[in-house]
Parts: structure tokens; sequence; C-alpha cells
């Protein structure tokens, strides 16, 4: 089976534990007001320009379509650029190809293994299980998830992977929505599923200013994580840098929340509650 | 940090320190600085030098003294009965004797200096019996070789030959550290003075520092003093000294942890040496195993022996690319396989080493009787260490862009041959027009396989270029006692001739530069580091090793916490027990180099690896400015 893989990152640092390698899945259901990785958001594949290097010199642009008012580029904008700087961004892969590939650095991820992120991986779940059926007694496989899918599609990811890393960002629900664009709550019902799993995982919390770092939103995260028996957290803090990708998807970055604030490290509430965390 | 070091340092980023090269001040410094007596107040930069890179032996003489080193060559002068080598030791007695002239003269200069005026009533007179008067009398001898034109002399391994002096000290109840202060000292004082001896470029100064190794026995040799050393330059975040540490399959992992908190610093060092592939190459090339296993690096990272030898590692650079192109353009139309273009290269390769051998068959450097005093042999042999004083007079011919060469022939390989999609007619006219108007199919050749992405489509042919080169390079006389040594480095060459070679097959336009040493061309996106280190560790590199390393790029946002760094650490192992031969790792962060090239008043201590050396970005040319930039397009 295929799927649509959008980038595969060898040396990946902070997606798990060890040296691994994180493959990247397109499409996610969720919006997130502050995601630095926007050509995860949609499904198909799209073509992007880097702006590193380029000259300015317009090829580019005048081989691309307009649509609703964004610029399309097309594949003549691609073969025109002289810098070479567009690319097509999703690249079709048959399951057996991508575990090829991933297998072929078996040897230095023998501490570590492999992460599958996105996007959200569980959106090309088939594809997904393929692949870590394919990686079985192989490698060390994880799953970053933002925990949002339907509950069979979950307990079966909990029976496919190693690792999870699991995103929790907002306690309350209508927040949630507003802020990523969907409710919760099922997200909260894997969650408990994956603590009563047995499973090893890790939470990770992005920390947006004014958005998931208050001490209301902390306070709701804490007790989450207390019900479910959880004394450790991975915290994100929120990068400026995170905007710079829309430009090179022709979209525009408009964070609904201030991104001058500085970030704030609830560290009181963690400590107080005796959860451990680190920055990342 | 002491009070005083961090006085000390200040100094060094103000420039205040400068005063002192006049007469009239009043020294508090631990060290001397130039024009202080041994300039002799001309306060011009020395421009031009003579020969060098080589790591002198500063143990014997900061041991024995100058005026038991004078003995030794009276002595020698007496005995001998050819007048020629009498005068040549006549020759090395005067430039002593100068020496110790100006050493007299400046310590009644700084009179008021007491401690560095105790120190200097031994040394250099007499040996050093102390830490600090050890540093004190190595900072004199720099100076003095400095003057006496000898260019880009490494500090060798200094964790192994100061050692008996911190033994010494620890023994007569002087604290570690009391210890690390003198050392930090010392560290700052090797900085000073960069604006009166400039290389190529502002930083290329030569001034390496090796530590850590192993024994014969396979012992590590990473000491206490190792230890200082690696703190002391990741507190002080100075250019100087240059850290290559010497490592192998046993290097426990805390030292590659405490390696890469370095590399975090972004100076571009430490630089690694793998002990398990250098040492059996260089027996390999008929160095004693004895000798290898002492190996240092020259001024960036040409592997030398110290204290005998007098190799001279950069003598010539293969250009790669270069030798490809011609034989596209020459050959081309006559091949009708892939194979037969590719004896026509192996012919090429040949050729361009006779030359290269014959160019310089049986040159020597000028004589250089005060550094000879410095290489072992020579006072006893009175014989100009170039001119068989030394015990090795080798030749390294680096090799500068295989990456590009590789990518090019796989290129052709590709559109050419196996899949027919570009004429040879078409290819050799894009590249004569430099891609005017050939645009799509230099984006075809920049699609085809390249070094880098752990492809053997590029990897083998980089692996069988290599391996011709160096069969054809290596172990061949150089007519001046020595053999030839053939490597991956490129120095400045990869701007310097490439800015000669018309556009590459690979999709490089004219005058690009190459990769730097042994790298993936520049512009080329790998599948990531993963891929990088296996694709640059496939060929036996026990054969080409004359030095010039793997040299990665990270973004510096990798390296923001422990996780990141511990995992960085483990990378460097990797490419170790893979059996690389040498890495350069650099921390590296794209948008704030851009932003130092437009507002540089905002980043006077901006350093950046350049190529075996780390300079201030702000005192480089713009070419090597852009190439640093250009190297982390695809970073994060």
């Amino acid at each position: 089976m295929q799927g649509c893989v959008f980038s595969i990152e060898e040396f990946s640092v902070y997606d798990g534990p060890g040296i691994r390698s994180s493959i990247f899945l397109k499409g996610c259901p969720l919006r997130c007001s502050w995601c630095h990785n926007p050509e995860g958001q949609r499904s198909t594949a799209e073509i992007v320009r880097s702006p590193n290097g380029c000259i300015g010199c317009g090829n580019c642009i005048n081989s691309a379509e307009k649509k609703n008012g964004e610029t399309v580029f097309t594949l003549e904008s691609i073969k025109n650029c002289p810098k070479g700087l567009l690319r097509v961004c999703g690249e079709w892969m048959e399951s057996g190809a991508l575990c090829e590939k991933i297998l072929k650095n078996r040897k230095l991820l023998k501490n570590g293994g492999v992460t599958f992120s996105g996007g959200e991986p569980l959106m090309q779940s088939s594809f997904l299980f393929e692949c870590l059926a394919g990686l079985k007694g192989q490698l060390h496989t994880a799953i970053q998830t933002c925990g949002f899918c339907g509950e069979d599609v979950f307990e079966k990811a909990l029976l496919s992977a190693d690792f999870f890393l699991f995103d929790l960002k907002l306690a309350d629900g209508a927040q949630h929505k507003r802020y990523t664009g969907v409710s919760n709550e099922v997200i909260l019902t894997n969650f408990s599923k994956l603590a009563q799993s047995g499973k090893d995982f890790v939470v990770r919390i992005p920390l947006i200013p004014t958005v998931t770092d208050t001490a209301e939103n902390t306070e709701g995260i804490v007790k989450i994580l207390k019900e479910n028996g959880v004394s450790y957290a991975e915290l994100l803090p929120y990068n400026k840098m995170a905007g710079g990708k829309y430009k090179m998807l022709g979209r525009e970055y408009r964070p609904d929340f201030d991104e001058g604030m500085t970030v704030n490290i609830p560290k009181e509430i963690f400590d107080k509650n005796g959860i451990a965390f680190k920055v990342l | 940090m002491t009070k005083l070091v961090e006085a000390l340092l200040k100094q060094l980023k103000d420039n205040s320190y400068r005063q002192y090269r006049t007469k009239e001040t009043e020294s508090p410094i631990l060290y001397p600085v130039d024009l202080f007596g041994f300039n002799m107040g001309c306060g011009k930069p020395l421009k031009g030098a003579d020969g060098g890179n080589v790591s002198p032996n500063y143990k014997r003489i900061i041991t024995m003294g100058f005026d038991a080193t004078r003995k030794e060559l009276t002595e020698s002068i007496s005995a001998a009965e050819d007048e020629a080598k009498k005068e040549y030791g006549m020759r090395m007695l005067e430039k002593l004797d100068e020496c110790i002239r100006v050493c007299d003269e400046y310590r009644e200069t700084v009179r008021s200096n007491r401690r560095l005026c105790n120190a200097l009533q031994n040394v250099p007179h007499k040996g050093a019996s102390t830490f600090y008067e050890a540093c004190v009398f190595i900072k004199l001898c720099i100076y003095f070789l400095r003057i006496d034109k000898a260019a880009h002399l490494g500090f060798g391994r200094f964790d192994q030959y100061m050692y008996s002096f911190y033994e010494n000290d620890k023994k007569n109840g002087v604290t570690d550290e009391e210890i690390f202060e003198t050392l930090e000292a010392f560290f700052i004082s090797i900085n000073y003075d960069s604006d009166l001896y400039t290389g190529v470029q502002q930083g290329d100064n030569g001034q390496s520092m090796v530590l850590g190794g192993f024994d014969k026995e396979g012992n590590s040799m990473y000491n206490e003093l190792s230890e200082m050393c690696m703190r002391a330059s990741l507190e002080l975040n100075l250019i100087d000294p240059k850290i290559n540490l010497r490592v192998g399959k046993n290097t426990p992992d805390e030292i590659y942890v405490k390696a890469t908190q370095l590399t975090k610093q972004g100076l571009g060092f430490p630089q690694y040496c793998n002990d398990d592939v250098v040492v059996p190459g260089l027996v390999k090339l008929g160095y004693e195993r004895e000798d290898a296993l002492n190996y240092v690096v020259a001024a960036c990272w040409e592997y030398i022996i110290p204290n005998s030898g007098a190799d001279f590692p950069n003598i010539r650079t293969f250009n790669f690319p270069l030798v490809v192109n011609n034989t596209l353009h020459q050959k081309l139309n006559l091949c009708e396989s892939f194979d037969e273009l590719l004896a026509e290269v192996d012919s090429a390769i040949k050729c361009e080493s006779d030359r290269l051998i014959q160019s310089v068959y049986g040159y020597a450097e000028k004589n250089q009787p005060l550094l000879s005093l410095f290489i072992d042999g020579c006072i006893q042999k009175l014989a100009d260490m170039w001119r068989g004083g030394a015990k090795y007079t080798n030749f390294g011919c680096h090799g500068a862009g295989i990456s590009n060469a590789a990518d090019a022939l796989a290129a052709v390989k590709r559109c050419v041959f196996d899949e027919q999609t570009v004429t040879k007619a078409e290819l050799l006219q894009a590249l004569e027009s430099n891609f005017e108007g050939f645009s799509e199919l230099r984006n075809t050749l920049r699609s085809c396989p390249k070094m880098g992405n752990n492809d053997a489509e590029a990897d083998d042919i980089a692996m069988h270029l290599m391996s011709v080169f160096s069969k054809s390079m290596n172990n061949r006389s150089n007519g001046s006692g020595g053999v030839w040594r053939a490597g991956t480095g490129s120095a400045m060459e990869y701007i310097f001739t490439a800015a000669k070679c018309p556009a590459t097959a690979d999709g490089r336009k004219a005058s690009e530069p190459y990769s730097s040493s042994f790298s993936p061309s520049l512009d080329v996106k790998t599948n990531g580091l993963l891929s990088v280190i296996q694709s640059f560790t496939k060929y036996d590199m026990t054969d080409i090793i004359n030095g010039g390393p793997l040299t990665l790029e990270i973004h510096d946002s990798v390296l923001r916490n422990d996780i990141g760094i511990e995992k960085t650490a483990q990378l460097v192992k990797l490419y170790v027990e893979l059996g690389g031969h040498q890495l350069q790792l650099n921390s590296i962060n794209r948008e704030r180099l851009l932003d130092a090239q437009k507002n540089p008043e905002k980043y006077p201590n901006l350093i950046v690896r350049v190529w075996g050396w780390s300079g201030y970005f702000n005192e480089l040319d713009i070419e090597f400015q852009n190439h640093v930039i250009r190297r982390c397009e695809y970073l994060g």
C-alpha cells in the first residue's frame, strides 16, 4: 500500500530514545494555530519553495497558477527554477520501499529506532500499520501522535508500536476546539487507553504563549496527568521560527495569539504536583 | 574562572593587552606579549613565511633549556669534520645566541612583573621546572620561531609532553585550580598578536593542539591535563588553541559528550581523528609504528609526526573535478560505454599524479636553522630539517573536490549511458556554455545520485577515484628523501582552484566552490547525517591518509540541551566505529550568519570553522563567508 511521506529525518534528536530516524506522514486532522509543520497538514502532495538561496528571478511565479487568490506552483515552476529550490512536498511511497529505506540504516539505529510523526501519522493508519508490521522485530518503533483518531485505530496502534509520544495541548475542550479545530474528547479517551496499556510513552506539551502556557491550562493538564498516573512530561516551548514554512507553501502564517510574548515555563505547578519535566 | 583569568580575557577582547607591547608600560600579565622586546618595536605585521607546518619538539628544548642545547650544539660542531656541516651548525648557533640575547634583554624590561621575571631567571637558560615556566618557555619559543618566519606551528600533544610538569607541580603542593589558572592564562596568551601574524585568512595561524590518543597497548592517554585543556577551551571560548581529539573504538562515551559540549560553543572544534585508522594508515606509508602512534595534526588536519618529522603535507593539490572535466571534453565522444570513460579518467588521474610529483621532485624548503634546532636529529647531524636533518621528509597531496567529481561521473553514467536522456553533444555544449540556456538539463544532472546519500551509484565511483588516486601517489619517491601520501583535504583550494574550474557535469557552474575537504558537494540535499557518515566511511581510509576531514554542519538548535548533546556524541561515535578517519563537526545557525553579514557590528565575537581552522566571521573575505553559509543551506 502507498502512503504520502513529506519528510524523512535520518538523525532526529528529539523524537524518542536513542539515535532515531523520523518519518513524517502527510495529513493532519488538527489545525493548530501554532503549527510549525504546515506542510504536514494537507493529505495531498503540494509544491513548496525554499526561500534559502532564492535569487528572486521570478521564473517560478511566472509558471504558477492562481487559485482562490493563492499562488500555486506547477511542475513547470520546479523545472524553471535555476537554483533548484522548488520541490514536490509529499512523496507517495510503498510501505515496503519505505521500510527498506529505513532499514538501510538499521546498524546505526540499533540503540534508537524509528519514529513515525507527521502531520498525524494515524491519519494514514493502514499504511502506518503496514510499515510497523514490516519493521517488527528489526527496529524499535515509535508513534508521535496528537491522539485524535478512532478508538479502534488507537487500540490497534497500541499493539503495533513499541513507544508513543503523545501530545497534550489544552485541557479545556472549548479552548482545544478554538485553537486546534477539534475537541479533545477522543484524545483524552485515547490517552487513558495508552496510560492503562502498559506501553512505554512520554507526554509532550507544547508551550504556546498565552494559550497553553497559562496557569489555568497547566493545572488542567497536570490534573489529566495525575488521573492517568503520569509523573513525567516533556515541554516544547514555542519557537518564533514556527511561521517560517508557511511562506514556502505560499500561505500566510496567522497565529491566533501574540507570538511576541515570552513563553512561560510553568515550573511551580509541575513541582507542586510532583511531576518531573524536561524542557526540549 | 578566576579574577585574574577574567581580567586577562577582558584585555584580550578589548585589545588593551596591546599596550604591553611598548617597553614603557609595566606588564601585569603572565606571559610575554609580542613587540615587548621581541619584534624590536617595529610594530608592523610580519609578512610572508618560510617553511612550517611541523610540530616542533618543544618538550626537549624546554626540558633542557637553551644553555644545555647550546652545549650540545657546540660539541656537535667541534666534533664535525665536514666544513659545510660545521658552517650550518654555526648558523644554528647564531640563531640560538640571538634568542638568548633577546631574552636576557627582555628579562630586564619586566622587572616589575615578579612572577614572569622569576620564571625568566630560569628559562630559557635552564630547563623549566614548573608548569608555569614550561608555558612561558613555549611562549618564548613561539615568538622566536615566528619572527624567524616559521609558520603554522602547532602545539602537538601538549597534554602528553606537559604532563611531567603538571605532575611535578602537584607533588610540590600546587593545586589543580592553580595549574588550571596558569593553563587558561596560557591559552589566552596564544590568542595575542593575531593582527601581526596572518595566514591566508586571519585565524589561519596553525595553532592546533592534539589531545588524547592511545598507546601501543591500546591504553587511553587522555589524562587530567587533557581534561583541563578541554575545560579551559570550553570556558574561554577562544579561537586558539584549536583542539583536535584523538579517539578510537575504546574511547568512552563521556569523552564524546564533553567534546560535543565544546562543539556546541560553535568554534568548529574539536576535530576528531581516529587512531584506529590513522595509525595503520601511516604505518602503510612507511612510518615506524612508534612514530605513527605519536601522530599529531599540522596546521589544519594533515597527519604529521611530531618532533622528528619534516613532512610537507600540503605541497600539492589534486584537482579532481578539473581532471574529470578535462577527460569529458577530450574523451567522452570516443567512449561507447561508461566503463570506457572511467578507464580514461583513470589514465588522466595517473597522468596528473605524475605531473604533480615531477613538478616538485627534489624540492626542499629554505634552510631554517632555528626551527631545525627543534627537530630531532638536526643538532647531531648538523643538517637542516628539510635536508636530511629530520627523520621524515614526505610530501602530501590534497585531493580536492572528490564528491563533485564523483557526482559528475554519476550524472554522466546515468544520463548519458544508462538512461540516455542526454546526448554527449548536449552535455558538452551545456558545460561549455556554463549551462546558459540549459537550466532544465542542469536540473536533470542535479537530480542524479550524489555522494553522501549512501547510494552505491555515486559512492562506488568516489571509491574508485580515491583508489586510483592513492595508488598513483602513495609511497612514490619525492626525490627529497621521502615518499608521497594521498589525502582527502582541500585547504583553501575548495575556493581557489575551484574558481578556475569550468562548469562540471554534476551541475556545478563555472568557478563555483567545491565541497570543503571530504564532504558532500555544496547545494546537495542529502538524505541526512546517517547516510552521509556511511557514504564517507565506505572506502578504506587507511589508504588515503594525508588528512582531510568529513565536515558536517549541525544546526545549533540540535545541541540546545543534554539530550541533543548526548545523541550527537553518539553520532560521532558511530562515525568512528564505521572507520571514518577524521571529522569536523560544526554547530551553526544560518540566520545568525546572514544577519552577521548585514550587521557585522552586532557580532564581534562570532567564530566559524573555515577549513582546517576557525576564524572570526567578520574577518573573513566574502567568498569564505558565503561558503560557510551555503554549507548549511539545508539544515533544519
